[in-house]
């Protein structure tokens, strides 16, 4: 076995094993950490429509919110089994995001700006569409994950175990995505994008495939996150945090790979709540502009990619 | 009921004037550097704050704020251009999410310091009502959207008659040409900047004087100011006034006939609308698509 197996290995290890017994037991811990892979996973999702269909969206508060709703109400209103809902969830959001294909022809700053908008009328939607969504008053008590073959998922480590589960399968999808030709095109749209269209690549459904394998990455996880806190409002739901987090965290941890935006999402997370929020408790988020801005000025790809880059170096210099 | 109609579309001609303001900075400035500033809501917001905090400081009218906050919002527009201008790389995509960092910046720092509080002017003679006709206003509105309608004019002349507008033209339409011709590109980006601040700063105050404001409302000047410009097509002051116009028509009309809530929304279907229809804009026929 190569160095890359073993360490995979190890992380899956830690991840599933180590993490639940060393931590299972503490609960605010715990918490912290289901929180923050959750944006990671929105993190990725980001990063994949960033990376491969180069689109930054200022939205994706949009799908997570949709996929929430959707999960949560299919759950309450028909006895939609809790996984299956989540599932569904993602389909919604993709659904959704069909809404925004118009956008797609729009280039750069004018699709972001798109997106942006978008985000905000969904919130207002999931506000004003009472009869279903229940208005901001919200709906409570959505059913929590249930116990399957004797493992309850909805408690705190089964929580834990779902959500890796799921960022590790969606790492895995953006993995072979990339790898694929269906890669091979976005990588070269990447560069230019007429270029691409003329050797006959349909760029345009590319992107839009893109933005659906996004969008319902990120419904998912927002369908997750209904169960998991059993909350939902829509200013909680179509949060612009569910925006800003991810787009700290994947630029935090590197855009351009796979599991850096999650690695980068637990640690702005963890810093966010730990740090920023006890000396600024309203307003943290200044912290994360702050963090984002800054970022983008010194070091755009990332500083985790920043990191590697340091350490390869100073291992390969001549002693 | 036709005359609620009648109100409602002059109450929203008005409140177009001060949104024809916001997006005039946001193209201008996208104009010179290809740059969208997200936070181009944020500062007009900032205006908006700053006569709150004179208001309620030293009772006076907001209206006095105006200098105050001109020259608050041109230093944080300068130094927002002097961040952006940090970017050599990939600018487009890093602007945004430098300009969106910003943005996040200045609503919380809004929020530690005025807290999430809903504010809106104590002044009555700027809520006076003013009766032309069959149409009623407040002293404020009217003011404001005459004042913003000079302040038009005066870009105008600007940018077609004096060197330094003729300069920010010269930029927008060919960069490479303008620095044949001896313009600094640099400066006209700096020159463009101040001026979406001072237009910020009008627009900031007049908001504040005749509406009410709130921590999360740059955000969605920001996305209106955007919208005016999808609407208006690439260009022209006599085209961004028309979308500006439009936009607070329609959103008045849906306030009016449907409810407070869905203002943004109405916002949003006629940007859909003109995206499917007329993709280059109600009067603009330069391309935006790849």
């Amino acid at each position: 076995m190569d160095a890359r197996r073993i360490s995979v290995v190890l992380a899956m290890v830690v991840m599933y094993i180590a993490v639940p017994l060393l931590l299972g037991s503490n609960l605010y811990v715990m918490s912290l950490l289901v929180a923050s892979i959750a944006i990671g996973g929105v993190a990725l999702a980001w990063a994949l429509l960033g990376n491969l269909g180069g689109m930054v969206s200022f939205g994706h508060a949009a799908f997570f919110g949709v996929g929430s709703y959707v999960s949560a109400l299919l759950t309450m209103k028909l006895g939609v089994p809790v996984f299956a809902a989540m599932l569904l969830g993602g389909v919604g959001a993709a659904v959704a995001s069909i809404a925004m294909l118009p956008t797609l022809r729009l280039k750069g700053p004018y699709f972001a700006l798109a997106i942006l908008a978008y985000a905000q009328i969904f919130r207002i939607l999931a506000t004003e569409w009472k009869s279903v969504t229940g208005g901001s008053g919200g709906l409570s008590s959505i059913p929590r994950l249930p116990e399957i073959a004797g493992f309850d998922f909805g408690s705190k480590i089964g929580n834990y175990l779902v959500i890796v589960s799921i960022v590790l399968i969606f790492a895995l999808i953006y993995q072979r995505i990339r790898a694929s030709h269906y890669g091979t095109a976005l990588r070269a749209m990447h560069d230019s994008e007429d270029a691409t269209r003329v050797v006959g690549v349909n760029s345009t459904l590319l992107k839009a495939m893109m933005l659906f394998v996004s969008a319902f990455m990120t419904g998912v996880i927002g369908a997750f996150n209904a169960h998991y806190i059993n909350f939902l409002e829509p200013d909680y739901g179509f949060s612009g945090l569910w925006s800003t987090l991810p787009i700290v965290a994947a630029i935090f941890g590197g855009y351009r790979t796979i599991l850096g935006p999650v690695i980068g999402a637990v640690f702005v997370y963890l810093v966010d709540q730990l740090v920023f929020k006890s000396f600024i408790p309203s307003g943290h988020q200044i912290m994360l502009g702050a963090l984002l801005a800054g970022m983008v000025l010194f070091s755009p790809t990332g500083l985790l990619p920043w990191i590697v880059e340091k350490f390869k170096r100073s291992r390969n210099a001549p002693a | 009921m036709t005359e609620l109609i009648f109100q409602a579309i002059y109450s929203g001609l008005l409140q177009g004037g001060s949104y024809a303001l916001i997006a005039l900075g946001l193209a201008l400035v996208f104009g010179t550097m290809k740059v969208i500033n997200l936070a181009h809501g944020e500062l007009v917001l900032l205006a908006a704050y700053i006569a709150y905090a004179v208001e309620s400081a030293f009772n006076v009218s907001p209206i006095v704020a105006i200098p105050v906050a001109l020259v608050v919002v041109c230093i944080s527009a300068l130094l927002v251009y002097l961040l952006v201008d940090r970017i050599k790389k990939d600018r487009e995509l890093n602007s945004l999410i430098l300009t969106y960092g910003i943005g996040v910046m200045i609503t919380n720092a809004i929020l530690l310091i005025w807290k999430a509080d809903i504010r809106s002017t104590k002044s009555a003679w700027l809520q006076d009502a003013v009766v032309l006709g069959p149409f009623y206003s407040m002293r404020s509105e009217l003011g404001f959207f005459i004042l913003s309608l000079v302040l038009m004019g005066l870009l105008w002349w600007w940018l077609s008659k004096s060197w330094y507008g003729r300069a920010v033209r010269a930029v927008a339409s060919n960069r490479d040409a303008a620095k044949l011709m001896g313009i600094n590109p640099r400066t006209t980006e700096i020159v463009s900047f101040v001026v979406a601040g001072i237009l910020a700063a009008f627009a900031g105050v007049a908001l504040y004087s005749y509406g009410v404001i709130q921590p999360p409302l740059g955000h969605a000047l920001t996305v209106k100011a955007f919208i005016i410009t999808v609407l208006a097509g690439v260009g022209s002051i006599p085209g961004v006034l028309a979308g500006a116009l439009l936009l607070g028509v329609v959103e008045a009309l849906t306030v009016t006939l449907l409810s407070s809530a869905l203002q943004e929304i109405a916002g949003m279907g006629l940007f859909l609308l003109v995206l499917f229809v007329m993709p280059n804009g109600l009067f603009g026929t330069a391309a935006r698509r790849g």
